[in-house]
C-alpha cells in the first residue's frame, strides 16, 4: 500500500470547509482502515473455523462409513485430517496453515483445496465479473438519465423496472430466462443452452471453445446483470438526486452553466462516489447471486463447490470457499473505504 | 436529519405532552403517506396478500395441501377445475399459493422482528454509549456485515436443521447488522440534541434517557427500516427454500418453486407452476419496498426531493 | 429491455457460431450425468458411483458380470479353478493384453494390484473386503494367478478391483497415493488396459473425455469417443438432449421420462435397478458395548406383531402411482426380483396387500385395541402416543411416502407425526435410536450376502439401521455364508427373507427404477441389465460402451448374449464355493459409498440416500 499520495491537500473538497479542523491525514486514515480490515479478517477466521465445526455429521462417518469399518481405521482417518486433536489445537493448526496458504485436502475429492478453489474460481469470476461490469455501466447510465429527467416517462419506467427487478429472486429470473430462451416458449425459440459452461464435445481452449463458452454464459450473465443493475441504477439515481438538491449546484446553475455541464462536472462526479462504494460493498450480494445462479445454470464455480461441500460436510472446502468469499468482501470494503477517503476527505474524521 | 418531534421541549411534566406530540406526529406522517402514490400502491398490494393469508382457511380448504388426498391430474395446465393448474402431486397450485402466502409472510414478519430487536439494541448501545462498549458493538456490527450473508444463512440452516422456526432464526440472526448501523447513526445525532443534554443535566440515568428520549425518536426510522427488512427476509426465505433448505413439510412460495424445479417444470413448460409463486414473491417484496421507501421519505424530509 | 439488447449485441459473434457442431467423422457418444460427480480418478480413493464408471472404462477386471443376472463371467481371467478344499484359487490370465503405453499386461500386474490392496493402508479402504480371508497372492508365470486362503471364501470369483499397471504404480509411494490424481498428465491418458482411455478430465471437473482403445482385447468399441458431461439439474441435461448436445441422460425422474417418451428421436424408459425403498422401524436400539437400551423407541414398534400388521395398511400400488409417478414396482423383500436365484416371493396367503380391515384385526388380536377416543392403545391399556416418522428432507419421495404412511396409520387409529432430516442428520438420529420409523433405501449388490448381513445382530450400531436382531436369522446367515451347495444356499437365503418378512423390521415399499433416455435417432443396440427390464448405462461391467452402434447400423447389433460372446469360451468351476462380494455405495445427500466388512464375508452395496438423485 503506497502512502505517498496521502496529501489531503490534493483532494479538493467542494463543500463544508468547516470540517477541516478535525480532519486526519490520509496516511493515518489508511492505517486505521487497514488495521480494521485485519481485525475483520481475524474475526472471519475465528467464525470460519468454529462455524463449520458445529455442522451436523462427522466426515469419518459420512464419507468413511463402511470404508472405515474398524475403530482403528476411524482413528487413522481422523489422524490424517487432524480431527483427533483438541479443538484449540486444531484451531492453531488451522491458523498456521491458513497463513501459509495450505487450505487442506478435500475429503470429498482428495485434491488440495487451494487447487479446487483455483479451478472453480475462473467460471465464477467470468460470470460475476462480466455481470458486475455490465450492471455498473448500464445501471449508472440509467440512474443518471432517470435522475436528470426526474418524473419523465423514462424515469418512471426505469425506476419501476428497477424496483421490480430488485424485488425478484435472481434465480427465478434465471428460471424464466431458461424457460423462455433456453427451452423455448410461446414465440421465443429455445436458442440458448440451458446450463453448463461449454458443450461436451468442444475443446474449451480453442477459439470455437471460447465462443461456445461465451454462448453458454449469455443467459446467466444476463440474469445476474439484471439483478445487480436494479440496485445500482436506484442508488445512482437517488444519490444524484441528493446532489442535485445541494446548494452549490444551485449556485452553479445561477452562474449560468448549462445543464449538461452542471451534470457532468459536479453532480455526477459526486454522486458516483456513493455508487462505487456500494458496488464494492455489494460483494456479499454478488456472492449470493453467484451461488444461486451457478446452481440454476449448472456452472461449476465456487458457489456450486461450496453448496456441494455442505452435504458431506467437507470442512476444508467449506472453510476455503468461505474464506475466499469473506476475504473478498473485506478487501473490497477496504478498497471502497480508501477510495472514499481519497475522494471525499469529509469521511476521514 | 431532523425528526418531527423536536419542537420546543418544555419542562418535565412533559411525559403526557410528549406522548400527545408523538400521536400528532404519527397522524401527520399518515397524512403525508396517504398522498404518496407508490407507497399507497404498496399498501394496497400488501393488504390484499395479508387478507389472503388470514382468510386462507375460508378461501381454500387445507386438505388441498395433503398429498395423500390430492386426486388431481399430475402437472395439469389451468382448467375450470384447477384455475392455476396442478403440481406434481396433483394438488391445486392456487390452493398452494394461498396457503404459501401464510408461511412466506409469517417467516418474513417474525424474522424481521428478531432482526429489528437485535439490530435496534446493538445500534442503540453502540450509538449511545461511547467508550469501549460502543466501540466493541460497532466493530461487531461491522464484522457481521462483512460475513457473506447467503453462505452464512446456508450453513446456519444446515446446522439447525429443517423447520419453520429455524428458518426464522437463521434470517433474523443474519440480517440485523444493517439495521444496527442505521439506528446507531440516528442515535448519535439524537444524543447531541438539546433535550437529551438537559435531561443529563437534571440527572436522569442513562438507561432512563435511552428509553425516554432516544428510543422514541429512533422508532420512526426503525419502523421504516422494518418494512425494507421484511422484503429482504421474504426473499431470503424463498431462496433458502429453493435451495432445499426450507421446511419441506410446509408449503411456502419458496418450497413451491423448489418443487417445480425438482419436478422439471421448466423443461416441461409447466409455466403455471413456476410463474405464479414467483410473481407473488415479487409483488409482496415490491409492496414492502414501496412502503418502506415512502415511509423513509415521509419521515426524512431531506429525501423528499427524490420523488 | 435495453440491457438485454446490449448483452446480446456484445455476444453477437457467438450467435454466428450457434450451437456446437457435430464432429464430422468420429462417432462420439455424449452422456449427461446427474447427481454427484466423480470424486477421484484414482481407483484406490474414489467412492462415488460415477467414479466406478470412469475406472470401468479405463481399467480391466479379473471377472465380469453377466447381462441377465449379474453372475460372474470371464474377463481378464479366462478361467478359474478351485482346489478341493476350497483354499486355493487358480486364475488363468488372458494372453496378449497390453497397457495403453504398449507394455504387456501379465498376471504379475494383477498380483501387484491385489497385493497392494492386501498390504496397503489407503488402498485397503475400498477393496480389502473382496480379498477377505486371502493370505497370499502370487503370479508363478505370466498367465497364472494363485490365491491362497485361510478358509473357503465366499467372495470369489467376483473380484471387481480395477487392475492397475505395476510399472506405473510402483512409483507411487504409500504417502503419495493419498492425493495421487491418476488422471491424464502431460497430454497422456492414465495407463490402463480398458476399452477406453481418459484423455481429459479432473476429479472435481464436469467433463470427462474418453477415446476408444483400438487394441482392446475384447474388440475395438464401435464408438470412437465417450464424453461424460455432469449436470447439476435435470432440466439442463434434458434440454441438452432435446437439442442434440448429448445422446444419453441418466438418472432422470419418472415424470421426465413420461414427458420425453413422446419426443421424436428419443427413447426413454424407467430401467429396473436392483434397489429398494423401505419404511424401517426401530426394533430395539441398544448400546452395543453394554447391551442396555438407548434412544426412545415407542414400545409399539418394538413388537413384531405390531409392525407386521402395518404391512397390510400400506397401499403400495397407490404409492407407486402417486409418489413414484409410476417409476418402480411395489416391493416385497430385501432381495430384489432382479436376482432371480435369491429373491423370495411371498406366497399369496402370506403376502401383504392393502387391507385396512385385516390390519385392524391383526392389531386387535395383538392387543392393540381401539380405545374410546378412537385411538388404539397398548396391550396394557396405555395410550400408544404419537409415532415419530422420519423422512429425508432431500427426497420428495421420502417425505410423501411418510405422509401417506401417516394417513394410513391415522385410519387405523394410530397417531403419527412426520419430521424431516438431512441424510447425515438422520444417520445420527438412527445411531442414537431416537426414532420410531424412517424411510430410506438400499442398492443391493449381485451377491445377497452383504444386504443380508445388515440385518444381523452384529451389525447393530454399525450398518444395521433397524437395530434388528434375531438368533434364527443370524444362524441362517452364518450357514449360507459358508454354504458350498448353491441350491441349499438359495433356500437358506430365501428362508432368511421370510423371517424378515414376518418380523417386519423393514416394510419394503418399492423396487426402484432409474430413468434413462437416449437419442435413439443416433445410437442403437443398448442391452438392458438385468435383461430384460434393467438399466442401459450404469451397469455392472461395460457391455454397452463396447457394443452400442450408430443408429444407421442398428440392424446388425452384436448378439445380446453377454459374456458368452467374449472370446475364450470358458467353463469355470464356479458355484461350489459360493460367497458374497460387495461394495457399498451410499449416495446420500450427495455423497456416500459404504463398504461393509461383515463377519467373514464382504459385500458391496449402494445405499441410495437421495432417491431423487437416482430415479
Amino acid at each position: 500500500m503506497t502512502l505517498a499520495a496521502a496529501d489531503p491537500g490534493l483532494v479538493t473538497a467542494e463543500s463544508e470547509p468547516e470540517v477541516r479542523p478535525r480532519r486526519r491525514g490520509y496516511a493515518s486514515y489508511v492505517g486505521l482502515k487497514v488495521l480494521g480490515s485485519i481485525g475483520s479478517l481475524f474475526f472471519m477466521l475465528v467464525v470460519n473455523f468454529f462455524l463449520f465445526r458445529v455442522l451436523p455429521g462427522d466426515p469419518a462417518h459420512t464419507l468413511g462409513r463402511g470404508r472405515l469399518s474398524t475403530e482403528a481405521q476411524v482413528e487413522a482417518f481422523n489422524k490424517t485430517y487432524g480431527l483427533q486433536q483438541p479443538v484449540w489445537q486444531q484451531f492453531l493448526t488451522f491458523l498456521h496453515n491458513t497463513f501459509t496458504g495450505q487450505l487442506g485436502i478435500s475429503v470429498q475429492y482428495r485434491l488440495p483445496v487451494s487447487q479446487l478453489i483455483a479451478d472453480r474460481m475462473v467460471p465464477t469470476i467470468l460470470l460475476v465479473g462480466t455481470s458486475t461490469i455490465l450492471a455498473t455501466v448500464i445501471g449508472v447510465y440509467l440512474g443518471i438519465r432517470g435522475a436528470w429527467g426526474r418524473g419523465s416517462r423514462f424515469d418512471k419506467v426505469t425506476t419501476g423496472t428497477s424496483l421490480t427487478l430488485y424485488a425478484m429472486p435472481e434465480w427465478w429470473l434465471g428460471l424464466l430466462l431458461i424457460a423462455a430462451l433456453g427451452v423455448g416458449f410461446w414465440i421465443f425459440p429455445g436458442v440458448f443452452p440451458t446450463g453448463g459452461l461449454h458443450s461436451p464435445d468442444v475443446d474449451p481452449n480453442s477459439l470455437k471453445g471460447v465462443l461456445d463458452t461465451t454462448w453458454h454464459l449469455v443467459l446467466p450473465v444476463t440474469t445476474l446483470t439484471l439483478a445487480y443493475l436494479a440496485d445500482y441504477s436506484l442508488i445512482m439515481r437517488s444519490s444524484l438526486l441528493d446532489e442535485l438538491g445541494e446548494d452549490y449546484l444551485q449556485t452553479a446553475r445561477a452562474k449560468g452553466l448549462r445543464d449538461i455541464q452542471v451534470r457532468n462536472r459536479h453532480a455526477v462526479r459526486n454522486a458516483l462516489l456513493p455508487t462505487t462504494t456500494i458496488v464494492a460493498l455489494n460483494i456479499g450480494f454478488v456472492v449470493s447471486g453467484a451461488i444461486t445462479v451457478e446452481t440454476v445454470f449448472s456452472i461449476p464455480g465456487l458457489g456450486l463447490l461450496a453448496t456441494d461441500a455442505i452435504q458431506v460436510p467437507d470442512f476444508w472446502v467449506l472453510q476455503g470457499t468461505f474464506l475466499v468469499a469473506s476475504a473478498g468482501v473485506i478487501f473490497a470494503n477496504l478498497i471502497a473505504n480508501l477510495l472514499y477517503g481519497l475522494l471525499d476527505p469529509r469521511v476521514r474524521t | 436529519m431532523t425528526t418531527t418531534a423536536t419542537d420546543k421541549p418544555r419542562q418535565l411534566s412533559a411525559s403526557q405532552l410528549a406522548r400527545r406530540r408523538r400521536m400528532a406526529a404519527w397522524k401527520r406522517t399518515w397524512g403525508q403517506f396517504r398522498r404518496h402514490r407508490s407507497g399507497m400502491l404498496g399498501l394496497v398490494i400488501l393488504v390484499f396478500f395479508v387478507a389472503v393469508a388470514l382468510l386462507a382457511p375460508l378461501i381454500a380448504s387445507s386438505s388441498g395441501l395433503d398429498v395423500t388426498k390430492a386426486n388431481g391430474p399430475v402437472l395439469a395446465p389451468p382448467s375450470s377445475d384447477y384455475v392455476l393448474g396442478t403440481d406434481e402431486n396433483g394438488r391445486s397450485v392456487l390452493t398452494l399459493l394461498i396457503w404459501g402466502a401464510r408461511v412466506s409472510l409469517f417467516v418474513g414478519l417474525l424474522a424481521t422482528l428478531i432482526s429489528m430487536v437485535i439490530g435496534t439494541l446493538v445500534g442503540l448501545i453502540s450509538g449511545y454509549f461511547g467508550g469501549w462498549v460502543g466501540r466493541i458493538t460497532f466493530r461487531l456490527t461491522e464484522w457481521f456485515l462483512t460475513i457473506p450473508f447467503l453462505p452464512l444463512a446456508i450453513v446456519m440452516s444446515t446446522v439447525l436443521g429443517r423447520g419453520l422456526f429455524n428458518i426464522v432464526i437463521v434470517i433474523g440472526v443474519t440480517s440485523w447488522p444493517g439495521t444496527a448501523l442505521l439506528i446507531r447513526s440516528q442515535t448519535l445525532s439524537i444524543r447531541e440534541r438539546a433535550y437529551v443534554e438537559r435531561a443529563q443535566a437534571i440527572g436522569a440515568g442513562r438507561w432512563h434517557q435511552l428509553g425516554r428520549h432516544v428510543l422514541p425518536n429512533v422508532m420512526p426510522m426503525v419502523f421504516a427500516n422494518t418494512t425494507l427488512t421484511v422484503a429482504i427476509a421474504i426473499l431470503t426465505e424463498t431462496t433458502l427454500s429453493f435451495l432445499g433448505l426450507g421446511d419441506p413439510t410446509r408449503v411456502s412460495w419458496g418450497t413451491m418453486l423448489n418443487g417445480a424445479y425438482e419436478a422439471g417444470a421448466i423443461t416441461t413448460g409447466c409455466w403455471w407452476y413456476v410463474v405464479p409463486p414467483g410473481v407473488c414473491v415479487v409483488l409482496v417484496v415490491l409492496a414492502f419496498t414501496l412502503i418502506g421507501q415512502a415511509l423513509e421519505e415521509v419521515l426524512n424530509p431531506r429525501l423528499r426531493a427524490r420523488r | 429491455m435495453a440491457t438485454f439488447g446490449l448483452v446480446l449485441a456484445s455476444l453477437l459473434p457467438a450467435l454466428a457460431v450457434g450451437g456446437p457442431a457435430q464432429a464430422k467423422n468420429k462417432v462420439v457418444f455424449k452422456v449427461a450425468m446427474l447427481g454427484e460427480g466423480v470424486d477421484s480418478l484414482n481407483p484406490f480413493l474414489g467412492i462415488q458411483a460415477p467414479s466406478y464408471e470412469m475406472w470401468g472404462l479405463t481399467y480391466d477386471y479379473l471377472t465380469g458380470y453377466s447381462m441377465t443376472d449379474m453372475s460372474p463371467t470371464p474377463s481378464l481371467a479366462t478361467k478359474w479353478t478351485t482346489s478341493p478344499d476350497g483354499k486355493t484359487w487358480t486364475f488363468t490370465v488372458r494372453k496378449g493384453v497390453t497397457w495403453s503405453d504398449g507394455k504387456p499386461l501379465t498376471a504379475a500386474d494383477v498380483a501387484y494390484t491385489y497385493n497392494r490392496v492386501l498390504h496397503g493402508t489407503v488402498e485397503q479402504s475400498s477393496w480389502i473386503s473382496y480379498l477377505n480371508g486371502v493370505t497370499k497372492i502370487t503370479a508363478p508365470d505370466a498367465t497364472t494367478l494363485v490365491m491362497k486362503l485361510k478358509k473357503p471364501s465366499a467372495t470369489l470369483p467376483l473380484l471387481p478391483i480395477p487392475i492397475v499397471p505395476q510399472h506405473v504404480w510402483k512409483n507411487v509411494s504409500e504417502s503419495e497415493i493419498k492425493s495421487y490424481a491418476a488422471g491424464p498428465a502431460n497430454g497422456q491418458p492414465p495407463v490402463g488396459s480398458g476399452p477406453f482411455r481418459l484423455v481429459s478430465g479432473t476429479a472435481d471437473g464436469s467433463t470427462f473425455k474418453f477415446e476408444a482403445n483400438p487394441d482392446y482385447w475384447g474388440g475395438r468399441p464401435h464408438i470412437d469417443e465417450v464424453i461424460f458431461q455432469f449436470y447439476k439439474n435435470d432440466d439442463s441435461a434434458i434440454q441438452a438432449m432435446e437439442k442434440g448436445e448429448v445422446d444419453f441422460v441418466e438418472g432422470i425422474t419418472a415424470l421426465e421420462v413420461k414427458n420425453l417418451q413422446g419426443k421424436a428421436g428419443i427413447t426413454a424408459h424407467n430401467g429396473n435397478s436392483p434397489g429398494f425403498d423401505e419404511i424401517a422401524f426401530n426394533t430395539g436400539s441398544i448400546d452395543t458395548k453394554t447391551g442396555k437400551p438407548i434412544g426412545n423407541p415407542n414400545p409399539a414398534v418394538l413388537d413384531p406383531k405390531f409392525r407386521h400388521a402395518l404391512g397390510y395398511a400400506l397401499n403400495l400400488p397407490q404409492l407407486i402411482t402417486k409418489v413414484y409417478q409410476g417409476g418402480g414396482l411395489p416391493g416385497t423383500t430385501i432381495i430384489p426380483p432382479a436376482y432371480k436365484k435369491y429373491h423370495w416371493e411371498p406366497p399369496s396367503n402370506e403376502a401383504f396387500h392393502f387391507d385396512p380391515a385385516k390390519a385392524g384385526a391383526l392389531l386387535d388380536a395383538a392387543g392393540y385395541k381401539m380405545g374410546s377416543d378412537g385411538l388404539r392403545t397398548m396391550p396394557n391399556g396405555q395410550p400408544i402416543g404419537t409415532l415419530r416418522l422420519a423422512a429425508r428432507s432431500d427426497s420428495q419421495e421420502s417425505l410423501n411416502t411418510m405422509d401417506y404412511f401417516k394417513s394410513w396409520l391415522s385410519d387405523l387409529g394410530i397417531k403419527a407425526e412426520v419430521s424431516t432430516y438431512s441424510s447425515s442428520q438422520l444417520t445420527d438420529v438412527i445411531l442414537k435410536g431416537n426414532f420410531d420409523a424412517f424411510q430410506w433405501g438400499w442398492y443391493v449388490e449381485p451377491d445377497p450376502d452383504s444386504m443380508l448381513s445388515y440385518m444381523t445382530c452384529g451389525q447393530r450400531g454399525n450398518w444395521s439401521d433397524s437395530w434388528f436382531c434375531n438368533k434364527q436369522y443370524d444362524a441362517l446367515y452364518n450357514q449360507q455364508h459358508v454354504q458350498t451347495d448353491q441350491a441349499k444356499r438359495e433356500a437358506e437365503v430365501k428362508q432368511m427373507q421370510q423371517i424378515l418378512y414376518q418380523q417386519s423390521p423393514y416394510l419394503v415399499t418399492a423396487y426402484s427404477s432409474i430413468g434413462e433416455a437416449v437419442r435413439s435417432d443416433k445410437f442403437a443396440c443398448f442391452v438392458p441389465q438385468p435383461n430384460p427390464g434393467g438399466v442401459w448405462l450404469e451397469q455392472y461391467g461395460v457391455y454397452n460402451y463396447l457394443h452400442i452402434k450408430p443408429a444407421s447400423e442398428a440392424q446388425n447389433c452384436d448378439s445380446a448374449t453377454a459374456g458368452g460372446q467374449l472370446s475364450g469360451a470358458v467353463s469355470a468351476t464356479q458355484g461350489d464355493s459360493s460367497s458374497s462380494v460387495g461394495m457399498p455405495v451410499m449416495i446420500g445427500g450427495g455423497v456416500v459409498v459404504l463398504l461393509a466388512l461383515v463377519g467373514g464375508g464382504f459385500v458391496l452395496l449402494r445405499r441410495r440416500a437421495t432417491v431423487g438423485d437416482r430415479e
